[in-house]
């Protein structure tokens, strides 16, 4: 009763009697026809505007959308994985500054979190896109998107990594420094291992992020994905389908991300 | 361009911006939260298909990227007959996404509820909704405050996609795109629309940890 | 403690509590097997046995906490409705204090004994309120009203669970293992509170390990082994000459304990 796992869902509703049973069982039944109503409606919608057409479909049993569609998807990885490091990087040291022993670090620290915990992504990217080069730097299409979005990040990827530390119980570090190891060795070796353990399910969490950023690679016209899509759109003269493909992928992804992270987060607990 | 410059000529456009961010924001997250409400309902109700549907409703919407979505309704959705205002493609993802988080973090709510305070209350002889009203509602609302802060950010975050729709009133983002492509307004246009953000931000921040202060659950 | 005469009168009453041949398992784990127990008005029915055997899963059926797959529950000789507002009916009269109080942390001490009275028995406020003073003073708590459960001790927590029970008027009240979760030093004031209740003709059915209290209070002793009740005796007959080699065990392994 104290420890053990329990939902919400399992709890909130005693056993049934016999009579709430039928009650059950009655809504169940009706929820399934009205399910099956909801979805008869949308594929209907689909029929009488002619989308269920095989011109709009064929094109998925071509090997070269795939490939296409795997070019994309190539560059979006290479975009969500280089954010992704320079976004550690970057939330890394706004999180030493943070812990910083030094007041105009601690404050610089927050400072950075605070901005870019509170300004969209969309508005880094018109920065990288409009206005940096103005300043006269020019930068590639991959680094107009992956800067912006690792940007974006990395406040809250400080402020998991700061969680991550100071859940490491303070006899840890005590127990180093007694044992004569300097300060800073005493974090790296032994406090920021062991933090890191901890948020894994969180920056997994944070990593669904940054990927869902990168589909605003068209605005910089980086070839992920979104953009690619856009071409076989203009090829096949197949939107809905095309675009309706698309968003399964990055549901797909980002919820096999997402299943990762909680499977590692109640492996952690049960530790 | 100064800063000076740059608001004596588009200070009223840049109050319009506001104003139109901070009434997205507060449509979409009104509608987020009722969304989410009734998704949890759904989700946490017995009956099965039910319950699957709203996890279903909720995977969806936590994983689809807002451009992917914002296309989708905009590009897409005509071609089955379904044609919305910019205003109200905008409006809808910048609602449904975040309901579904909304949902998350209500289920997480309740989930710290514990089992032993329900048998209490149901051998006192409360009846469901009596337990519900007494219980898990309070719990749940006064655990969730601080999330449900970050969502009312999240989802100011989110209406930039306002800024990818011409849409006839600009956003806080899609000004800084509106100056820099009429006039070089440079670093100063965008500093000015993160600064409003950022105020937002953090007032929404502070008035969020204030709340939760006040009701916060002790245990 | 009764005279002869009122136990008489007592014999032709319909018992508070009825449990007729009740089975229930767990999945495969048969936790109760074929058992019947009666409880009548005033008495206080002590359940003792070792951890597992099944004296928690008894009492939480009392009030359908646990359901049951077998056999029959009635209250005051009537069988404990399954659901809706009757179910929640005949809870409102058991009360029932748990292990782990299960005190509402989100309401104050006063608002937790008033709540039941207010929402259940639709109650005035005013008097709701003037009555659950009476009870915390009467548990020895009414400086703590405007506090949260968080900020008592286990063992206030606990009396005021009892408080709030007792603030529903019930027929009879159930404690499962009210003591276990507390430490040493703080036992003693909740059984003071429970011998007290005794003393005033309570209907108790009480889950512990306290043997003591066990001796001292009960009218009865029922001791359960696996699913089963082994004995059923008047305490002093128990303690001093149990008759099962189970229940010698088990107050041996006990004794050592203590």
């Amino acid at each position: 009763m104290n420890s053990q796992k329990t939902s919400i869902r399992d709890v909130l509703y005693e056993p049934p009697g016999p009579r709430t049973q039928k009650i059950i069982t009655a809504i169940t039944a009706v929820s399934l026809v009205a399910l099956a109503a909801l979805l008869a409606a949308v594929i209907r919608l689909f029929y009488i505007n002619g989308q269920l057409d095989a011109k709009y479909w064929t094109l998925f049993t071509r090997f070269t959308t795939w490939r296409f569609i795997g070019q994309g998807l190539m560059g979006t990885l290479r975009a969500a994985a280089g954010a992704g490091v320079i976004t550690f990087a970057l939330g890394m040291a706004m999180m030493l500054c943070r812990i910083s022993r030094y007041r105009l670090a601690r404050a610089a620290g927050t400072a950075l979190v605070e901005f870019t915990r509170g300004v969209p992504t969309l508005l880094f990217i018109y920065f990288f896109f409009l206005i940096v080069p103005q300043l006269g730097f020019t930068l590639s299409a991959y680094w107009k998107i992956t800067l912006p979005v690792a940007i974006s990040a990395s406040g809250v990827v400080a402020e998991v990594l700061r969680s991550g530390v100071n859940a490491v119980p303070r006899g840890q570090s005590e127990a180093a420094l007694s044992l004569g190891m300097r300060e800073r060795s005493v974090f790296f070796k032994i406090v920021f291992p062991q933090a890191f353990r901890y948020v894994i399910p969180s920056m997994i969490s944070e990593l669904v992020i940054v990927l869902k950023d990168t589909t605003f690679a068209y605005v910089v016209t980086y070839a992920d994905l979104m953009q690619n899509a856009k071409a076989l759109i203009s090829n096949y003269d197949a939107l809905l389908s095309v675009y309706l493909v698309v968003a399964v992928i990055y549901i797909l992804i980002n919820y096999i991300l997402n299943r990762i992270s909680t499977a590692l987060s109640e492996r952690g607990k049960q530790r | 361009m100064s800063v000076g410059t740059l608001l004596s000529q588009y200070g009223d456009k840049y109050l319009l911006a506001l104003l139109t961010t901070w009434r997205l924001t507060f449509f979409a997250f009104l509608i987020a939260f009722a969304v989410g409400v009734i998704i949890t309902v759904i989700r946490i109700c017995p009956i099965r298909p039910l319950r699957l549907f709203g996890d279903f409703y909720v995977q969806i919407f936590r994983n689809i990227p807002g451009a992917a979505l914002l296309i989708l309704l905009v590009y897409a959705f005509p071609y089955i007959g379904l044609l919305w205002s910019y205003y109200t493609c905008v409006l809808i993802a910048c609602s449904l996404i975040p309901s579904a988080f909304c949902s998350e973090y209500l289920m997480a709510g309740m989930n710290t509820i514990q089992v032993g305070q329900i048998e209490a209350a149901r051998s006192l002889g409360m009846t469901f909704f009596q337990l519900v009203k007494n219980l898990v509602l309070p719990q749940a609302l006064r655990t969730s405050v601080l999330q449900l802060t970050n969502l009312l950010v999240g989802t100011m975050l989110t209406t930039a996609l306002a800024s990818q729709v011409p849409m006839s009133s600009t956003d806080l983002t899609g000004i800084v795109s509106y100056i820099n492509t009429h006039a070089v307004g440079g670093i100063t246009a965008f500093a000015i629309s993160a600064v409003l953000y950022c105020a937002t931000a953090l007032v929404i921040g502070c008035v969020g940890s204030w709340i939760d202060k006040k009701v916060r659950i002790l245990r | 403690m009764q005279n002869e005469k009122t136990t008489v009168i007592q014999a032709q009453e319909t018992p508070v509590i009825e449990l007729k041949h009740v089975k229930k398992y767990f999945g495969d784990l048969y936790v109760l097997k074929d058992v019947s127990l009666s409880v009548k008005k005033g008495e206080v029915v002590v359940i003792i046995g070792p951890s597992g055997s099944g004296k928690s899963t008894l009492c939480r059926t009392i009030n359908r906490l646990e359901t049951v797959d077998e056999g029959e529950v009635l209250i005051e000789g009537k069988p404990l409705p399954q659901e809706g507002k009757q179910l929640a009916r005949v809870r409102s009269q058991i009360g029932m204090v748990f292990q782990s109080y299960n005190l509402f942390s989100h309401k104050t001490i006063l608002d937790n004994v008033t709540v039941g009275p207010t929402d259940v028995l639709h109650k005035s406020k005013k008097e709701a309120r003037q009555e659950a003073l009476e009870l915390l003073k009467r548990v020895g708590v009414e400086d703590q009203a405007d506090k949260v459960p968080a900020q008592l001790s286990g063992g206030q927590q606990q009396r005021v669970a009892i408080a709030r029970s007792l603030a529903m008027h019930p027929k009879a009240i159930l404690f499962d293992e009210p003591t276990s979760a507390l430490d040493p030093e703080l036992i003693g004031e909740v059984l003071a509170v429970m011998s007290e209740l005794a003393r005033e003709n309570m209907t108790m059915v009480v889950v512990t390990h306290e043997m003591n209290f066990a001796r001292k209070v009960a009218d009865r002793i029922i001791f359960m082994d696996e699913g089963r009740i082994l004995e059923e005796n008047t305490p002093e007959e128990f303690f001093d000459y149990p008759k099962t080699q189970r229940a010698k065990d088990f107050l041996n392994s006990i004794q050592h304990h203590e």
